[in-house]
């Protein structure tokens, strides 16, 4: 009887605190009747080692507990499919950005590349475990509060892409958003770039124009992001994306001409190099700069030009569907 | 391709799992424990495990479909019924089942 006692004191010990009693009374009388029964079938008192046969037969004490418990799982069949999509995003991005950074790290840093790559991946493992838990312990919570029956209710199907919808791959999606998040937390002063701007000689300091358009820049860089994200995850949302799109590409290319017509983008401030010396790289370095913001330019105002086109396009084809 | 005892047993549970709650409703438009309600699906050819059977009476009842009293029979025992609204159910699953068996029975033909 010791055996059955502590068996059901370990099924206790896992019930909900609000009923163990009576559902260890209840599973207690069970026992002993399933005992008894064979007792009187065999004509004999059980063995110890019988009644431990017939407990373990009963089941796992967790187990057993466990099948009282009104969630049976942390996250079920019908949150199942949305806890994946969405782990799938976060973590993709998660790792998008922990690429770029590594990548910013080698290029413009002083990093080797081992060593960047190692701490890259050390990184990553423990963002990317950080990030599920997140996501699940969120998803745990909906299931509870009973998330899926609503939204599967409310969907609606209008908003699902075209078949000939050109949605990013998620690779190149979640890569997108993580540049514009990268660039957006580095400006904002989040985290910082060791990027090289000088030598022992000189160092190369931004213009005052920098500072002059930060808000600006901050501005445009979020509403990138929000356009990548929308790109990403509603398609479907043409006018959100023609609007998000066509105001970026105004707003940038504004941006660009405020930064051309500034006339000086950076100022290279001699610390040992010759005056001349210190003259050419000035003009050398304001050329440079010149022409990477005419090409720039140049690439925005093709892409946006392409995007429009797209746009045109595709309205025709909604008409007559 | 041989069927594997495995796949038959798996699918096998899964069809009688549906079955049992209307099982144990039917079983129980008479007053019993649990101990006497196992061994008479058992004798019915509807085996269900001890595990398994005492959290559906817990959970049927939370959903009002059986009522339970202790009772001191030899030891204290949990007897439990049918409540009102769960003959009215057992009726629909009732009908409900015998909707299935003559549609798969036409299908099975």
């Amino acid at each position: 009887m010791d055996l059955i006692e502590r068996y059901l004191s370990a099924i206790k010990r896992n019930l909900p605190a609000r009923n163990a009693d009576d559902i260890v009374a209840e599973l207690r009388d069970a026992i002993a009747s399933r005992i008894e029964d064979r007792e009187d079938e065999l004509g004999r008192p059980l063995t110890s080692e019988e009644i431990a046969a017939a407990i373990k037969d009963f089941g796992h004490p967790l187990v057993v507990a466990a099948r009282f418990r009104k969630q049976q799982w942390l996250i079920g069949p019908e949150v199942f499919p949305f806890y994946i999509s969405v782990a799938r995003i976060v973590l993709l991005t998660v790792a998008a950005i922990m690429v770029a950074v590594g990548v910013g790290q080698v290029l413009f840093g002083d990093r080797e590349p081992l060593q960047a790559l190692l701490q890259t991946i050390g990184g990553l493992s423990s963002s990317l475990l950080i990030s599920l838990s997140i996501v699940t312990i969120v998803f745990a919570v909906l299931e509870r509060a009973g998330f899926p029956a609503e939204h599967i209710g409310t969907w609606n199907p209008e908003q699902l892409p075209d078949v000939g919808d050109a949605q990013p791959g998620p690779w190149k999606a979640a890569a997108e958003v993580a540049l514009s998040l990268a660039f957006l937390l580095w400006w904002a002063g989040l985290f910082s770039l060791p990027i090289p701007a000088g030598s022992a000689e000189f160092r190369i300091e931004p213009a005052p124009v920098f500072a002059e358009l930060y808000w600006p820049i901050l501005i445009l860089a979020a509403a990138r992001l929000l356009h990548n994200l929308i790109q990403w995850l509603r398609p479907r949302w043409k006018l959100v994306l023609g609007v998000t799109n066509a105001l970026t590409a105004i707003g940038g290319l504004a941006l660009l001409a405020m930064l051309y017509r500034a006339g000086h983008w950076a100022t290279v401030v001699s610390t040992g190099l010759p005056a001349h010396e210190a003259a050419e790289l000035q003009t050398s370095l304001d050329l440079a700069l010149k022409i990477a913001i005419v090409v720039t330019g140049a690439i925005w105002i093709l892409a946006s030009l392409g995007a429009l086109w797209s746009l045109s396009r595709e309205r025709p084809r909604h008409a007559t569907a | 391709m041989p069927i594997e005892d495995d796949q038959f047993d798996k699918l096998r549970i899964e069809l009688r799992r549906g079955s049992l709650v209307l099982a144990v409703l039917a079983a129980l438009r008479e007053e019993r424990y649990g101990y006497t309600l196992r061994t008479l699906l058992d004798d019915a050819g509807l085996p269900i495990e001890e595990g398994a059977l005492y959290p559906l009476l817990r959970r049927l009842e939370t959903q009002g479909l059986l009522t339970s009293e202790w009772r001191e029979e030899g030891r204290n025992k949990r007897f439990y019924r049918l409540s009102p609204d769960g003959e009215a159910i057992l009726a629909l699953l009732q009908a409900e089942w015998e909707a299935i068996g003559a549609s798969l029975g036409r299908l099975l033909k």
